[in-house]
C-alpha cells in the first residue's frame, strides 16, 4: 500500500473504532460470560443447554422457521426482483418505493398487523370463506405457518434488493444472445439469468436468514410463549430467570450460527463470482 | 502551510468540527437528563394510561416534578435496577410484591420512612412491607376476564377454564407475569382439593392440573395488552388472572368485556411502590411517593383504575365482590421458587 493510500485508510479508523467499542467488545464480553461460571473457565452452560431436550426443540424450531422464512421470501422475491430489474422510469420508482417504504414502519406495527389479518374473524378467513375455499374459519394465529408468512413479509425487502441489484447490473444482451442460438426461455433462465443472479440470491438469503433466526418481536406476537425461539429464550434467561450465563450461552449459539451463515455465504458468493 | 478544502475549510478545522459534533451527540442525553425536576419512574406497562392521565399533571402541580415513565413488566424493571446498580437512573419503581422481595435481597431499595413520606402513616398496616422497603399503593382484584357477547353467563367457577366448550378459547398469563400466579394457585386448589392456605404450596398438584388445561389454551401471554385485545375481538372468550384495574375501565368504555369473581375466590394484586437506592433526585422521589400515598392521588387512582386504596382515610375505588374469598399468597415462597416454576411451566405448555 502506498503512503497516500495508507493515509486515506486512516479515514476508516473512526468507524472501525466505533464498531470495536460498541459492537465487537460487547460481543467478546458476551462470549466470555458464557464460558465463565463463578470466575472459572467452563463449558458447563453449553453442556447443560445441549443436554436439555426442550432447548434442542427450541433450537430446531428456530432453525426450521428461519430456513422456511428464507425459502418463502426467496420464492416471492425472485420474480419481484426480475420485474424490478426490467422496469424503467415511473414504474421502477413505484417498485423501489414499495420495497423501501415498509422498512420505515416499525416491526412491532407490522407484526401486530399480521395478528389482525390472521384472526378467526380476520380478513384472510373472511376472504377464504367468501371465495368458497373454506366452509368455516381456520385457526391461523399462533401457528408456525402464520409466523413464517409474517416473517417472510417483514424481511422481503432484504431478499429483493440484493437480487435486484445483481440483475440490474447483468448484461441484458446475454439472454438475448442465448435466444438467438435457439435457447428456450426456461433454458435461458436456468443457464444464463439464474446462475448470474446467484451472488444476489446468496446475499439475500444471508440477510434474511440472519434476521429470521434472531427475530424476537415477530414470534412473540404471532405465535406467543408456547412456541419459543432462541431469542425468546435469551430474553427469558436475562429478564426472568436472571441467569446471565444461560442468556450469554444462548446468545453465543445464535451468534455462531449467524457467523457461520455470513462466512458460508461470503465463500459461496466469492466462488460464484470467480466462476463468472 | 495548511491545505484548504474547496469550501475554504482547513483539514484541521474540519476534524475539530467533527470531534465537537461527536462529543455533542454523545453528551446530549446527559445534558438533557440533567434537569433537576425530572424523575424517571419505572412502572407496569398496563398502568401507563392512568399514570399519564392522572399522575403526570398532579405531580407537576403538587411537587413541580417532570415525570418520565418507563412502562414495562416488574421483572424488567428489576433487571434495569440491577444492571444500573452503580449508577441508577430510576428514582422510583412501581412493581409487584414478589419482585420487590428480589429487589430487597439484591440491596436495590432504600426504605421509605414516615419523616419525608408522612402519608405512609395513613396506610393499612398490611400495605407496608419489610420495615418500609416498599408499600402497596393500590390493590386491584383479579379474577377471570371474559367476552360478554360470547359468554353471557359469565364465569361462575374457575373450573369453567377446563370445560370442553372452552377448547381453544382461553389465554392464560405466563408465570413470567405476576398475574400468572393466579392460574397456578387456583390449579393447586382445584387439583389438591385443599384450602388456599395449604394448596398454595402444592405445586406438583398445580402443574398436573395445568397440564389438563392445554387443549383449551389458544396461547400463553407475556404481553397482556395483546391478549386483552384478542379477548375484546372475541378471538378468545376467557382471559384468566386479569385484574380490575384493566378490565373494568375497558368495560366502562363500552367494550364487551367483564371481570368475573368465580366462586372459589379471587386474588389481591400486589401493586407496590419503592425508592431506588442511590437513585437521582432523592428528595423529589420521596415527595413523589408521599403524593402517591396521599388522599388526593389515592382517590384518583383508585377510581380510575378501579382498585382498593391503601390509604385508610380514602373511601373510593373498587368494590370488592361480595361472597367470594380474596386471597393473598405467600410471596416469599413465590420469590424463592419462581424461576424454577417459569422453566417448568414453559416446558409443560410448549407445543
Amino acid at each position: 500500500m502506498t503512503g497516500r493510500a495508507e493515509r486515506i485508510g486512516l479515514l476508516a479508523l473512526p468507524g472501525l473504532s466505533f464498531l470495536a467499542v460498541i459492537y465487537a467488545l460487547p460481543l467478546f464480553m458476551l462470549l466470555l460470560k458464557s464460558v465463565q461460571i463463578d470466575g472459572q473457565f467452563s463449558f458447563a452452560e453449553y453442556v447443560a443447554f445441549f443436554s436439555d431436550s426442550y432447548n434442542l426443540s427450541v433450537l430446531w424450531r428456530t432453525l426450521r422457521v428461519a430456513l422456511l422464512t428464507t425459502g418463502l421470501a426467496l420464492i416471492i422475491a425472485y420474480p419481484t426482483a426480475i420485474i424490478m430489474a426490467r422496469a424503467k422510469g415511473f414504474w421502477l420508482s413505484v417498485f423501489l418505493v414499495a420495497m423501501v417504504l415498509p422498512m420505515s414502519v416499525g416491526v412491532v406495527v407490522k407484526a401486530f398487523a399480521w395478528t389482525i389479518l390472521f384472526r378467526t374473524r380476520g380478513v384472510l378467513n373472511d376472504t377464504l370463506m367468501s371465495l368458497g375455499i373454506t366452509d368455516a374459519p381456520i385457526r391461523m394465529l399462533f401457528t408456525e405457518t402464520a409466523l413464517i408468512i409474517g416473517a417472510a413479509n417483514v424481511f422481503l425487502p432484504f431478499m429483493v434488493l440484493p437480487i435486484y441489484a445483481v440483475l440490474r447490473q447483468m448484461d441484458s444482451r446475454l439472454p438475448e444472445a442465448a435466444a438467438s442460438l435457439g435457447a428456450t426461455p426456461v433454458f435461458r433462465f436456468m443457464n444464463v439469468t439464474f446462475p448470474l443472479s446467484l451472488p444476489g440470491v446468496v446475499a439475500g438469503c444471508a440477510f434474511t436468514f440472519s434476521l429470521a433466526i434472531s427475530m424476537y418481536v415477530i414470534p412473540s406476537l404471532i405465535v406467543g410463549e408456547r412456541q419459543q425461539t432462541l431469542s425468546m429464550l435469551t430474553a427469558r434467561s436475562f429478564l426472568y430467570l436472571r441467569n446471565e450465563a444461560l442468556g450469554a450461552t444462548i446468545s453465543s449459539i445464535l451468534l455462531l450460527i449467524a457467523i457461520s451463515v455470513v462466512l458460508t455465504s461470503s465463500w459461496a458468493a466469492n466462488r460464484l463470482g470467480a466462476r463468472q | 502551510m495548511q491545505r484548504l478544502t474547496q469550501a475554504g475549510m482547513t483539514r484541521r478545522s474540519m476534524l475539530k468540527g467533527s470531534a465537537y459534533t461527536a462529543l455533542g451527540t454523545l453528551a446530549a442525553p446527559g445534558i438533557l437528563h440533567a434537569q433537576t425536576t425530572e424523575l424517571v419512574i419505572g412502572c407496569a406497562g398496563s398502568h401507563t394510561a392512568w399514570m399519564e392521565q392522572i399522575v403526570v399533571p398532579h405531580m407537576k402541580d403538587a411537587i413541580g416534578a417532570d415525570i418520565l415513565f418507563e412502562g414495562t413488566k416488574s421483572s424488567v424493571n428489576l433487571e434495569k435496577m440491577s444492571s444500573n446498580k452503580d449508577a441508577p437512573y430510576l428514582s422510583v419503581v412501581q412493581m409487584d410484591d414478589p419482585v420487590m422481595i428480589q429487589a430487597v435481597e439484591a440491596d436495590l431499595l432504600t426504605p421509605i420512612t414516615s419523616g419525608p413520606v408522612p402519608n405512609m402513616s395513613d396506610l393499612r398496616p398490611d400495605a407496608v412491607h419489610m420495615d418500609g422497603m416498599w408499600c402497596n399503593y393500590v390493590q386491584p382484584w383479579a379474577g377471570v376476564a371474559y367476552n360478554t357477547d360470547f359468554k353471557s353467563g359469565g364465569v361462575a367457577s374457575w373450573e369453567d377454564l377446563w370445560a370442553p366448550e372452552a377448547r381453544g378459547q382461553l389465554i392464560i398469563p405466563s408465570l413470567q407475569n405476576t398475574e400468572g400466579m393466579w392460574t397456578l394457585f387456583m390449579s393447586a386448589m382445584l387439583g389438591s382439593g385443599k384450602p388456599f392456605s395449604e394448596a398454595q404450596y402444592e405445586i406438583d398438584a398445580a402443574f398436573e392440573k395445568l397440564e389438563e388445561l392445554k387443549p383449551n389454551l389458544l396461547s400463553v401471554y407475556t404481553t397482556m395488552s395483546q391478549a386483552f385485545n384478542l379477548l375484546e375481538q372475541a378471538e378468545i372468550t376467557m382471559l384468566a388472572g386479569n385484574f380490575s384495574s384493566y378490565t373494568l375501565p375497558r368495560k366502562a368504555t363500552g367494550v364487551p368485556v367483564d371481570l368475573a369473581a368465580p366462586s372459589e375466590g379471587i386474588f389481591a394484586m400486589p401493586s407496590g411502590i419503592c425508592l431506588v437506592k442511590g437513585g437521582p433526585n432523592a428528595e423529589l422521589a420521596e415527595a413523589y411517593v408521599n403524593e402517591m400515598l396521599g388522599p388526593d392521588m389515592q382517590a384518583a387512582i383508585a377510581d380510575f383504575a378501579t382498585s382498593v386504596p391503601a390509604n385508610t382515610t380514602v373511601s373510593a375505588g373498587a368494590i370488592i365482590p361480595d361472597g367470594v374469598p380474596i386471597y393473598a399468597p405467600d410471596w416469599a415462597f413465590v420469590a424463592a421458587n419462581r424461576r424454577a416454576w417459569i422453566e417448568r411451566f414453559d416446558k409443560l405448555m410448549a407445543i
